[in-house]
Parts: structure tokens; sequence; C-alpha cells
């Protein structure tokens, strides 16, 4: 199966400064791709590249698909209405306008406002709409539910997961770890201008070792205390509190967030 | 192509909408030309056979150097213009389509003072009206150059208005359309032929339309059109 998008030994420097060490990865047709990142790690800037909006210094890339953009900032003029905007590039491009795909984005509510007047999840969901106008086979999301309040962040995640069902391949890009780890498949951790774990959320977990968490609220306090080891612990910990008569109220044990495991292996590279 | 005309016509719709344009391009000249026009016509009768030209190059002054700057700093000073690119649109279609809405502003209102002024201050229509028009369109454009010029380089809202003003100003207190240049002490007069103002006023005046008041304007288009081209160039390569 040919990939969807195929990145060998990207490069690119800004000045003296270089952004992208030679990065690597391939995004499958059809499934949902994360570049992870902290700020200025290099994820914007790995995007806009594929993108074809940024210009690189050396490497290959391969896109194998028409593509849709969101940007991570993005403006369009204050007065523009959406429709107008949409029929813009439509008719720039020699679209059709797919008005069942507006209706699903809510754009019908919003075709009587201007620009200035929508509110941050509303250009969020203008902003997918003008990626979509083309009907591309790969959407690019860079930050896309930034400044969203819960239900706009959820009401987006519900139309990326449709346009996955729709056979779409989406790369997105994100500082949210709880997002990452609800909508895709793969994830690529970026660090410093380098990829330092491509693979599958469960296959993350794994690289930094079978990591659980155990929440326990006593009459006293609540702890959360990091384990290798679930039953050694616990007896341990439950063996103290009977020993002090600390009363035990609730314990709760997880395997810890994509964030957690994110920090972890961050901190390894740091080392 | 039909991108394009969607694009234009939508530009002018913007234009009506964001109000700048419609304040710069009608109201404030128009009532410009009612108030003054009134008041040059009462002080000094004579002026009713230059008070159509005059009155336009401060509307064409007026809209072109306040009033398009903003709107392309708007498009080129933001994210509009990466908005545009990663659709699919070229970079010069904004500026194409700023331009031209503008420049079909101007000739419109131009034209309510051409309409205007000889019935409401007997004002003297221009004698030879194909090169009326071939003066002021070519005014015009020349003008919308200076404000393209301008919004591609200033791109802060405060220092735009400030320079533009800069440009404003002594273009329409040099160029004789407020009182006669042959009263100006002489470094005010070089200082009026630098803008093109005085050059479009010349232009539109009865026996005005000739080599002698073009070639400036020429000079100063085929500036404006390098100056364009590379400041859009290098916007496309950042």
């Amino acid at each position: 199966m040919i990939d969807a998008i195929n990145v060998n030994e990207l490069r690119k420097n800004y000045g003296t400064c270089e952004v992208l060490k030679g990065i690597e990865f391939k995004v499958k047709k059809g499934e949902i791709f994360a570049l992870l990142g902290i700020n200025g790690a290099g994820k914007t800037t790995t995007l806009e590249i594929i993108e074809g909006l940024r210009k690189y210094d050396s490497g290959t890339i391969t896109v194998n698909g028409k593509i849709g953009i969101q940007l991570q900032s993005s403006s369009l003029p204050a007065h523009i209405k959406p429709m107008e905007a949409i029929k813009l590039f439509a008719k720039w491009n020699k679209e059709k306008i797919d008005y069942e795909m507006l209706k699903k984005l809510g754009i019908k509510e919003i075709e009587k406002k201007q620009y200035f007047e929508l509110s941050t999840g509303q250009k969020r969901r203008l902003n997918l709409a003008l990626a979509l106008v083309g009907n591309p086979d790969i959407i690019f999301l860079d930050e896309p539910t930034a400044g969203l309040d819960v239900e706009g962040k959820l009401s987006l995640h519900e139309q990326i997961k449709c346009l996955k069902s729709e056979g779409k391949t989406i790369v997105l890009a994100s500082h949210d770890m709880a997002e990452v780890e609800a909508l895709c498949d793969r994830i690529a951790i970026l660090n410093k201008g380098n990829i330092i774990f491509c693979g599958t959320v469960s296959e993350l977990t794994e690289n930094v070792g079978r990591k659980y968490f155990i929440h326990i609220k006593t009459e006293l306090e609540n702890q959360t205390i990091e384990t290798n080891n679930i039953e050694d612990t616990l007896i341990t910990l439950l063996g103290e509190f009977k020993h002090k008569k600390v009363k035990v109220l609730d314990i709760k044990v997880d395997r810890g967030s994509l964030e957690e495991h994110f920090v972890e292996i961050a901190r390894r590279e740091i080392k | 192509m039909r991108g394009f005309w969607y694009g234009l016509l939508l530009q002018l719709k913007l234009d009506i909408r964001s109000k700048t344009l419609l304040i710069t391009c009608y109201i404030v000249p128009l009532i410009f030309f009612l108030l003054i026009g009134g008041i040059f016509i009462s002080v000094m009768p004579e002026m009713k056979s230059t008070l159509i030209q005059s009155m336009i190059v401060m509307n064409i002054s007026m809209g072109a150097i306040i009033g398009l700057p903003p709107t392309l700093a708007e498009t080129y000073g933001s994210d509009i213009q990466k908005v545009y690119k990663a659709n699919g649109v070229p970079i010069y279609l904004g500026f194409v389509t700023i331009f031209l809405s503008t420049f079909v502003h101007l000739m419109i209102s131009s034209s309510v003072i051409i309409i205007l002024a000889p019935l409401i201050f007997k004002a003297s229509l221009p004698a030879q009206l194909p090169y009326f028009f071939l003066g002021l369109t070519m005014y015009i454009i020349v003008a919308l150059g200076i404000g393209g010029v301008l919004g591609l380089v200033v791109k802060n809202r405060a220092k735009l208005t400030m320079v533009s003003q800069l440009v404003f100003l002594p273009s329409i207190m040099l160029s004789g359309i407020m009182f006669p240049i042959d009263l100006l002490p002489n470094f005010l007069l070089i200082i009026g032929r630098i803008f093109p103002a005085s050059w479009g006023y010349q232009l539109m005046l009865d026996n005005g339309f000739c080599f002698e008041n073009v070639w400036y304007l020429i000079l100063i288009l085929a500036l404006e059109v390098i100056l364009c081209s590379v400041l859009l160039a290098k916007q496309k390569s950042k």
C-alpha cells in the first residue's frame, strides 16, 4: 500500500539555527497521524513544509493525494461572510461546493455573520470547511482545537472522526495529549528538530516501560504514586496505612496518559 | 477567470461593508465637495472653471492614499495571505482585486462630483470630456499605485495612518487645488511638483492633456509597477 506521505531526511535551517535535523516519517493512507512536541519543536515548520507553504534546505517529501490545509493561525478579511470565502476558494480552484459537508460543519448557521463576528469555534469550523472545499485526500490540521471550549473540542473531534470514516488521511499537530490519545492511530514526537518517537500510543507506552499510577484517597490526603509493580506497591502502601491507622477512602489504578509518557520521554532526551 | 471576477465583485462588497473605503471614497470627499465647494465658489467665483478638477483630485487622493493602504495592509500584514496561499489563490489576487475595486469606487464618486458640480454650483464641465476622463483614469491609477506601495511597505496600522497623512496633506496643499500655486514660495512649489496630485490636476484641466503633463505620471507609474512587483514577490517568497 502506498503511503499518503513519506518524509525523508528533511532539514531546515533558520539562519544558523537548525530547526529540523533530517527527520523521517511516513503517514499511512486513511490514518490519523499526529505530530507532537513542545513549543518550538518544529511541528508547524514540518507541516508547512509538507503543505508547500515553506521552503526547506534538503530532503525529500512525497505526498500522494490532494491536500487540504487548516492553518494554526489563520485569518480572513474582517467583513467576509463564511459562504463568500468558501465560494471564492471553490471558484478559484474550479471545485464544486459540497453543501452536505457544510451542513455537517454547521456553516449554514453562521452564513449571515461576518468573519469578525464569529467566535473562535466558528472560525475553526469555517477554516476546516475551507480546508475541505476541494474534497482533499489528505487533511492537515495545525492545532485544530486550540482556544476552543470543551463542547467545541468534542464537536471538532466528532468531525475529524467522521472524516477518517470517509477514508481521509489526517495529519494533525497538537499540544493536547488527551486529544491525540483519543483521535490518533499513530504519533511522532518532535524534540529539538529530531523525531524521538514514531509509532502507536501503545508502542509509546511500551517504549517508556509499563508504568502505572496509583491514586489513593485517605482521610488525611490524596496521593499519586508511580510504579512498575502494582501488587507490591499496593501491599506496602496498605500495610503502612494500617500500621498508622489511617483510613483509606478510595484507590484507583491507571496506566498513565499519553501526556505522562510524553513528559517521560522528553525528560529522557534532556538527560 | 470566474474566480477572479467573483473575487473582484466580492471585494467591491467588502469595501462598502468595511466602511474605511466608504468613508474615504464617498462620504468625506463628497461632504468636502459640498462644503468647501460652496465656499470656494462664493469667495472666488472664477474657480467655477476648475472646481470639478480640484474636488476630484481631493477625492482621488483621499481614497487612494488614505483609503486603500489599510485594506492592503490587512491582507498582506496578516495571516490572510497565508490562507489564500494555502487555498491555492495566487498572492497577487488580493492586490489586484483591491486595486480594481478602489478604482471603480473612485470612478463612481468622481462621476458624482461631475454630475453634481454644475447642478449645485453652476461649475463648468470640462471642455474636452474624453481627454478629461483619460487624465482622470491616469491620475486614479497613479494615486492607487502610491496607496499600493504604502499598503505593502507599512504593515503597522498606526504608522500607516501617519505615513499616509504625510503623503496626502502635501499632495492636497501644494498641488494648486486649494489655492493657486503661483502664491507659493519657490521651494514649496518644487516640493508640490514631487507629488503626482499637482500633475494629475494639470492633466485634467482644459487643454492640459499633453506630454508635458503626462511624462512625470508615466515615470511614477513605472516606478510603482516595479516596486509593487518586487514587494509582492518578496511576500510570496516569505
